[in-house]
């Protein structure tokens, strides 16, 4: 099982250690993850659909300020959650190009120090290591014998682009904005910069804003993961998703609240079959996948931006079911529990078990595994009927009843 | 057997990582939802240098559901009773799925502070307590020294 949790301490040990607050921000407070599906209380505060309305099927109030909260109040947030999307798509770009930032300058400065032997505590964009950088610019230049047809600028950049990709420092210019190696910008862009806004020099400015910027972009991401190359492809999707989102009439109604204690097995099963859910179980495990299901269904249909279908909801309610069934079938002397713990030992069964919470679930091999358990389940099933006389007709009406609405 | 909550998982590590000041809670190996947890009495309460040992138990609807905690080691407490049963606010009708084990282990901490007699769980203590407030004090000391010494 992949046990790597992303947490907003990712960040502390960055060159930005004040993205972990962003990353907090964007985090449920429920289950500490980053928002899925978010949704807005009336009390502006924002959780994961699901986790709130699974939490409000418990306590009618929000989990933050303790206000009454129902769930009819909740509204969706398409902005927040395109904008979470995108934060989620380049996270791990991100994370690891600001590591890779303070690794590199790390490196640099000891290559420097070797030379210069200096104090080593250099600071993460570091303004003490200008000096440090102006010492090596010198020299760099001298050496490089790139015939340089462009301007100065850009002659400058080409070699440091030279020096074998070495890592640059960066730093922002507080005039374009773009990001610029700090000698570079201390020389002669920051004049540049200056002296084109005040002329207003459009097409200077198009010439050399462009260029330097790209090979800091560019460098991170496709040395380092080529498939995040598509990243800008990502951004302009979600954008446009939440350009094109809209909550309509057309989406699916919301599944009702429903009050079994006023329905007898029967209805409850006719109920679950018209939604096309599984009827095993006890009546309370029914029941239970009835109201999992409602907040899966409703959680998707009201509050999802691109809600996906039936049968992927009745997968995720399977899947769910599994891995709350332990616990639920506590009181019965389950055969379930017992096989579990008894291939808890093979290697297979783990492999399986994985498999199935990775929602890659193989029937046939469960099948042939658990054979035995089936059947044994299969005679107790049976055994267990004619100990209870009365409910035999019960049980036979229930039977043979879904049977005719279906073949109806 | 359930998989363990990404957000356990993350409360575990984060315990681990940035341990709160006085408070050590370390799953056990064979059950990840079940806390050994030791708290050190507050400063200039009556349970200064005494170390209690508690049990902290995710229930598996945890964080909808909130987490159970009892005290190991006896305590002369209004509210905490014989077994080590707590009488806290978050831990039952205000418990929140936004709180954390952090939270709840802060919270008690802060309880043994300031202990609340007036919504008592062990009567006789909360009644020694509103009595004669002196002598319960130094009694909960006595009791500190006796069952909760450093090691």
């Amino acid at each position: 099982m992949d046990y790597s949790v992303s947490d907003p301490t990712d960040f502390s040990h960055t060159s930005i250690p004040q993205l972990s607050q962003l990353d907090t921000l964007v985090r449920c407070h429920i289950c500490k993850d980053l928002l899925k599906i978010p949704v807005l209380t009336p009390c502006s505060h924002t959780f994961c659909s699901l986790c709130i309305r699974e939490y409000l099927t418990r306590e009618p109030k929000c989990p933050l300020c303790l206000n009454e909260l129902r769930e009819s109040s909740l509204r969706s947030e398409f902005l927040v959650s395109e904008i979470i999307e995108s934060y989620r798509s380049v996270r791990d770009a991100l994370l690891e190009s600001l590591m890779k930032n303070q690794h590199n300058d790390n490196g640099e400065s000891l290559i420097e120090l070797t030379d210069d032997d200096n104090d080593d505590d250099l600071e993460i964009v570091g303004t003490n290591s200008r000096e440090v950088n102006k010492d090596k610019n010198e020299n760099s230049v001298g050496k490089i014998t790139k015939p340089s047809t462009s301007s100065g600028v850009n002659s400058l950049l080409s070699s440091q682009r030279n020096k074998s990709n070495t890592k640059e420092q960066l730093a922002q210019c507080p005039i374009c904005s773009g990001f610029y190696p700090i000698q570079a910008l201390e020389r002669t862009h920051l004049d540049e910069c200056l002296t084109m806004q005040t002329l207003d020099a459009n097409d200077n400015i198009k010439k050399r804003r462009p260029t330097p910027p790209i090979p800091q972009i560019k460098s991170p991401k496709s040395s380092s993961k080529p498939k995040r190359g598509a990243g800008t492809k990502d951004d302009v999707s979600h954008v446009d998703k939440y350009l094109s989102s809209f909550n309509t009439d057309q989406r699916r109604e919301r599944l009702p609240k429903i009050n079994f204690a006023s329905m007898n097995l029967s209805q409850i099963k006719q109920k679950l079959m018209s939604l096309n859910l599984p009827t095993y179980g006890s009546r309370q495990n029914m029941i239970t996948r009835y109201n999992h299901y409602e907040i899966l269904w409703n959680s998707n249909f009201c509050d999802a931006i691109e809600p996906v279908d039936e049968s992927e909801l009745r997968r995720q309610l399977t899947s769910w079911e599994a891995s709350h069934n332990p616990s639920n079938s506590n009181n019965s002397t389950n055969i379930i529990s017992k096989m579990m713990r008894r291939a808890n030992q093979g290697n297979s069964y783990q492999k399986l078990l994985a498999d199935f919470k990775n929602d890659n679930f193989q029937r046939k091999s469960w099948i042939h595994m658990f054979r035995k358990d089936f059947k044994n389940l299969l005679k107790e099933a049976k055994r267990s009927i004619p100990r209870s006389p009365k409910t035999i007709d019960n049980v036979e009406n229930q039977i043979t009843a879904p049977e005719n609405t279906e073949k109806a | 057997m359930a998989s363990l909550p990404k957000r356990i998982i993350k409360e575990t590590e984060r315990l681990a990582s940035d341990p709160v000041p006085g408070i050590g809670a370390e799953p056990h190996e064979d059950n990840l939802r079940y806390f050994a947890v030791t708290i050190e009495g507050p400063k200039e309460s009556p349970y200064e240098d005494g170390i209690f040992e508690l049990e902290l138990y995710l229930p598996d609807d945890y964080p909808m559901e909130a987490p159970k905690v009892r005290f190991l080691t006896r305590i002369y407490h209004p509210n905490i009773d014989r077994l080590g049963r707590i009488c806290l606010d978050v831990l039952k009708n205000n418990w929140s799925p936004a709180l954390q084990i952090r939270t709840v282990l802060l919270s008690i901490q802060a309880l043994l502070a300031s202990p609340n007699p007036n919504d008592p769980l062990a009567n006789d203590v909360a009644e020694d307590w509103i009595k004669n407030e002196e002598l319960a004090i130094s009694k909960a000391r006595e009791w500190t020294t006796l069952y909760a010494e450093k090691k």
